[in-house]
Protein backbone atom coordinates (compact mmCIF):
# COMPACT_ATOMS: atom_id res chain seq x y z
CA UNK A 1 0.00 0.00 0.00
CA UNK A 2 1.48 3.32 -1.08
CA UNK A 3 2.25 5.92 1.49
CA UNK A 4 -0.14 8.83 1.27
CA UNK A 5 1.82 12.04 0.86
CA UNK A 6 0.32 14.76 3.04
CA UNK A 7 1.36 18.39 2.73
CA UNK A 8 3.54 19.50 5.64
CA UNK A 9 1.72 21.32 8.35
CA UNK A 10 4.27 24.13 8.50
CA UNK A 11 3.66 24.82 4.80
CA UNK A 12 0.02 25.38 5.65
CA UNK A 13 0.82 27.64 8.60
CA UNK A 14 3.69 29.48 6.90
CA UNK A 15 3.03 29.40 3.15
CA UNK A 16 5.92 30.40 0.88
CA UNK A 17 4.70 32.47 -2.07
CA UNK A 18 7.29 31.25 -4.59
CA UNK A 19 5.67 33.23 -7.38
CA UNK A 20 6.45 36.45 -5.54
CA UNK A 21 10.12 35.56 -4.92
CA UNK A 22 12.72 37.68 -6.65
CA UNK A 23 15.68 35.61 -7.69
CA UNK A 24 19.23 36.93 -7.89
CA UNK A 25 21.09 35.66 -10.91
CA UNK A 26 24.72 34.61 -10.68
CA UNK A 27 25.68 37.56 -12.86
CA UNK A 28 23.98 40.01 -10.51
CA UNK A 29 25.69 38.36 -7.57
CA UNK A 30 29.15 38.58 -9.18
CA UNK A 31 28.50 42.23 -10.04
CA UNK A 32 27.72 42.82 -6.36
CA UNK A 33 30.98 41.07 -5.36
CA UNK A 34 32.96 43.21 -7.81
CA UNK A 35 31.43 46.44 -6.56
CA UNK A 36 32.03 45.37 -2.94
CA UNK A 37 35.69 44.77 -3.76
CA UNK A 38 35.93 48.21 -5.36
CA UNK A 39 34.25 49.80 -2.32
CA UNK A 40 36.81 48.16 0.00
CA UNK A 41 39.65 49.45 -2.19
CA UNK A 42 38.23 52.99 -2.26
CA UNK A 43 37.76 52.89 1.54
CA UNK A 44 41.33 51.69 2.07
CA UNK A 45 42.61 54.38 -0.30
CA UNK A 46 40.62 57.09 1.54
CA UNK A 47 41.98 55.98 4.93
CA UNK A 48 45.52 55.86 3.53
CA UNK A 49 45.06 59.33 2.03
CA UNK A 50 43.85 60.71 5.35
CA UNK A 51 46.87 59.21 7.12
CA UNK A 52 49.19 60.76 4.49
CA UNK A 53 47.57 64.18 4.93
CA UNK A 54 47.82 63.92 8.74
CA UNK A 55 51.48 62.92 8.45
CA UNK A 56 52.68 65.50 5.95
CA UNK A 57 50.31 68.40 6.66
CA UNK A 58 49.85 68.33 10.44
CA UNK A 59 47.09 70.46 11.90
CA UNK A 60 48.82 73.25 13.79
CA UNK A 61 46.78 75.01 16.42
CA UNK A 62 48.15 77.90 18.39
CA UNK A 63 49.25 77.26 21.96
CA UNK A 64 46.66 78.29 24.52
CA UNK A 65 46.75 79.02 28.22
CA UNK A 66 44.57 76.56 30.09
CA UNK A 67 45.35 77.02 33.79
CA UNK A 68 47.21 78.89 36.46
CA UNK A 69 49.96 76.80 37.99
CA UNK A 70 48.59 77.46 41.49
CA UNK A 71 45.04 76.38 40.77
CA UNK A 72 46.13 72.76 40.21
CA UNK A 73 47.44 70.84 43.24
CA UNK A 74 49.72 67.83 42.71
CA UNK A 75 47.43 64.94 41.70
CA UNK A 76 44.80 67.37 40.48
CA UNK A 77 43.33 67.75 37.05
CA UNK A 78 41.46 70.26 34.93
CA UNK A 79 39.19 69.75 31.96
CA UNK A 80 39.45 72.02 28.95
CA UNK A 81 38.70 72.00 25.23
CA UNK A 82 41.39 72.12 22.58
CA UNK A 83 41.77 72.93 19.72
CA UNK A 84 38.00 73.34 19.18
CA UNK A 85 34.97 73.32 21.46
CA UNK A 86 34.26 69.77 20.29
CA UNK A 87 37.60 68.37 21.52
CA UNK A 88 37.53 67.64 25.27
CA UNK A 89 40.97 67.38 26.90
CA UNK A 90 42.31 66.80 30.39
CA UNK A 91 45.28 68.47 32.05
CA UNK A 92 47.02 66.57 34.88
CA UNK A 93 49.53 67.69 37.46
CA UNK A 94 51.69 64.63 38.10
CA UNK A 95 54.26 66.23 40.38
CA UNK A 96 55.41 69.63 41.53
CA UNK A 97 56.88 70.52 38.14
CA UNK A 98 55.40 67.88 35.85
CA UNK A 99 52.22 68.32 33.83
CA UNK A 100 50.61 66.19 31.15
CA UNK A 101 47.63 66.78 28.88
CA UNK A 102 45.65 64.30 26.80
CA UNK A 103 42.63 64.06 24.58
CA UNK A 104 39.90 63.01 27.01
CA UNK A 105 38.19 60.64 24.57
CA UNK A 106 39.00 56.98 25.13
CA UNK A 107 40.54 55.40 22.03
CA UNK A 108 38.16 52.45 22.40
CA UNK A 109 34.69 54.00 22.03
CA UNK A 110 35.28 57.68 22.86
CA UNK A 111 33.96 57.68 26.43
CA UNK A 112 35.56 60.44 28.55
CA UNK A 113 38.49 59.18 30.65
CA UNK A 114 38.91 60.17 34.32
CA UNK A 115 42.11 60.71 36.30
CA UNK A 116 42.90 58.32 39.14
CA UNK A 117 45.74 60.09 40.96
CA UNK A 118 46.29 57.16 43.37
CA UNK A 119 47.12 54.77 40.54
CA UNK A 120 48.57 57.48 38.32
CA UNK A 121 46.28 56.29 35.55
CA UNK A 122 43.51 57.58 33.36
CA UNK A 123 40.47 55.33 33.63
CA UNK A 124 37.67 54.83 31.16
CA UNK A 125 34.63 53.87 33.27
CA UNK A 126 32.59 52.60 30.30
CA UNK A 127 34.59 49.43 29.59
CA UNK A 128 37.34 49.47 32.23
CA UNK A 129 40.12 50.82 30.04
CA UNK A 130 43.30 52.08 31.70
CA UNK A 131 45.93 54.47 30.35
CA UNK A 132 49.24 55.58 31.82
CA UNK A 133 49.06 59.17 33.05
CA UNK A 134 52.74 59.60 32.13
CA UNK A 135 52.51 59.06 28.39
CA UNK A 136 48.94 58.00 27.63
CA UNK A 137 49.77 54.45 26.56
CA UNK A 138 47.03 51.84 27.01
CA UNK A 139 47.93 49.57 29.92
CA UNK A 140 44.80 47.45 30.38
CA UNK A 141 41.30 46.85 29.08
CA UNK A 142 39.84 47.05 25.58
CA UNK A 143 41.72 50.14 24.27
CA UNK A 144 44.74 49.30 22.13
CA UNK A 145 45.83 52.75 21.02
CA UNK A 146 47.37 55.39 23.30
CA UNK A 147 45.53 58.58 24.18
CA UNK A 148 46.65 61.46 21.92
CA UNK A 149 49.00 63.58 24.01
CA UNK A 150 49.34 67.35 23.95
CA UNK A 151 52.48 69.32 24.54
CA UNK A 152 52.53 71.16 27.88
CA UNK A 153 54.85 73.94 29.07
CA UNK A 154 54.76 76.39 31.93
CA UNK A 155 55.56 80.05 31.58
CA UNK A 156 55.16 82.81 34.15
CA UNK A 157 53.15 80.50 36.43
CA UNK A 158 50.74 79.71 33.59
CA UNK A 159 50.24 76.32 31.94
CA UNK A 160 50.25 76.38 28.13
CA UNK A 161 49.03 73.58 25.90
CA UNK A 162 49.65 72.98 22.20
CA UNK A 163 49.32 70.18 19.71
CA UNK A 164 52.32 67.86 19.50
CA UNK A 165 53.46 69.36 16.20
CA UNK A 166 53.29 72.93 17.48
CA UNK A 167 56.49 74.22 19.05
CA UNK A 168 56.10 76.34 22.14
CA UNK A 169 58.85 78.86 21.64
CA UNK B 1 25.33 10.86 -18.10
CA UNK B 2 25.83 12.50 -21.46
CA UNK B 3 29.13 14.32 -22.18
CA UNK B 4 27.21 17.60 -22.33
CA UNK B 5 25.73 17.16 -18.83
CA UNK B 6 29.12 16.01 -17.54
CA UNK B 7 30.77 19.14 -18.93
CA UNK B 8 28.09 21.37 -17.37
CA UNK B 9 28.57 19.74 -13.98
CA UNK B 10 32.33 20.32 -14.16
CA UNK B 11 31.78 23.96 -15.11
CA UNK B 12 29.40 24.37 -12.19
CA UNK B 13 32.13 23.19 -9.85
CA UNK B 14 34.55 25.67 -11.41
CA UNK B 15 32.06 28.49 -10.93
CA UNK B 16 31.54 27.61 -7.28
CA UNK B 17 35.31 27.53 -6.72
CA UNK B 18 35.70 30.93 -8.36
CA UNK B 19 32.93 32.35 -6.17
CA UNK B 20 34.61 30.92 -3.05
CA UNK B 21 37.95 32.43 -4.14
CA UNK B 22 36.37 35.87 -4.70
CA UNK B 23 34.72 35.69 -1.27
CA UNK B 24 38.09 34.83 0.33
CA UNK B 25 39.73 37.80 -1.43
CA UNK B 26 36.93 40.08 -0.22
CA UNK B 27 37.53 38.95 3.37
CA UNK B 28 41.23 39.76 2.89
CA UNK B 29 40.31 43.21 1.59
CA UNK B 30 38.09 43.77 4.62
CA UNK B 31 41.04 42.92 6.87
CA UNK B 32 43.31 45.32 4.93
CA UNK B 33 40.67 48.04 5.35
CA UNK B 34 40.58 47.56 9.13
CA UNK B 35 44.40 47.59 9.30
CA UNK B 36 44.47 50.90 7.38
CA UNK B 37 41.77 52.42 9.60
CA UNK B 38 43.71 51.40 12.69
CA UNK B 39 46.93 52.91 11.27
CA UNK B 40 45.04 56.10 10.42
CA UNK B 41 43.98 56.50 14.06
CA UNK B 42 47.43 55.66 15.45
CA UNK B 43 49.90 58.53 14.98
CA UNK B 44 52.91 56.26 15.61
CA UNK B 45 51.87 53.73 12.93
CA UNK B 46 54.25 53.40 10.02
CA UNK B 47 53.34 54.81 6.60
CA UNK B 48 54.80 51.65 5.04
CA UNK B 49 51.91 49.62 6.49
CA UNK B 50 49.32 51.99 5.04
CA UNK B 51 50.92 52.11 1.58
CA UNK B 52 51.39 48.32 1.52
CA UNK B 53 47.75 47.77 2.55
CA UNK B 54 46.48 50.13 -0.16
CA UNK B 55 48.62 48.40 -2.82
CA UNK B 56 47.50 44.93 -1.68
CA UNK B 57 43.88 46.09 -1.80
CA UNK B 58 44.40 47.36 -5.37
CA UNK B 59 45.91 44.02 -6.40
CA UNK B 60 43.03 42.17 -4.72
CA UNK B 61 40.45 44.37 -6.46
CA UNK B 62 42.10 43.71 -9.85
CA UNK B 63 42.17 39.98 -9.10
CA UNK B 64 38.45 40.02 -8.28
CA UNK B 65 37.60 41.71 -11.59
CA UNK B 66 39.80 39.23 -13.53
CA UNK B 67 38.06 36.35 -11.75
CA UNK B 68 34.65 37.84 -12.52
CA UNK B 69 35.53 38.07 -16.22
CA UNK B 70 36.64 34.44 -16.06
CA UNK B 71 33.42 33.59 -14.22
CA UNK B 72 31.21 35.26 -16.84
CA UNK B 73 33.13 33.69 -19.75
CA UNK B 74 32.79 30.28 -18.16
CA UNK B 75 29.11 30.83 -17.51
CA UNK B 76 28.60 31.72 -21.17
CA UNK B 77 30.29 28.46 -22.15
CA UNK B 78 28.00 26.61 -19.74
CA UNK B 79 24.70 28.17 -20.71
CA UNK B 80 25.42 29.46 -24.19
CA UNK B 81 23.75 32.64 -23.03
CA UNK B 82 25.40 35.75 -24.46
CA UNK B 83 23.06 38.31 -22.98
Amino acid sequence: MGKLKMPSRWKHDFPVPHAEDSYVTRREFTRFLGLTSMAFFIGTLAAAGRKLVKQFFPHNSAAVEVADIHELPVGGHKLFRYPTENDPCILLRLSEDKFAAFDQRCTHLSCPVLFDAGKNQLVCPCHEGFFSAEDGRAVAGPPKRPLPQLQVTTRNARVLVASREEHLA
Amino acid sequence: MSPEVHRRNRLNVVLQMVTALITAILLGQLWLFTVTLDAMETPSASMTIVVAAALCSLVACSAVWVLIRFFLTTEQMETGDRS
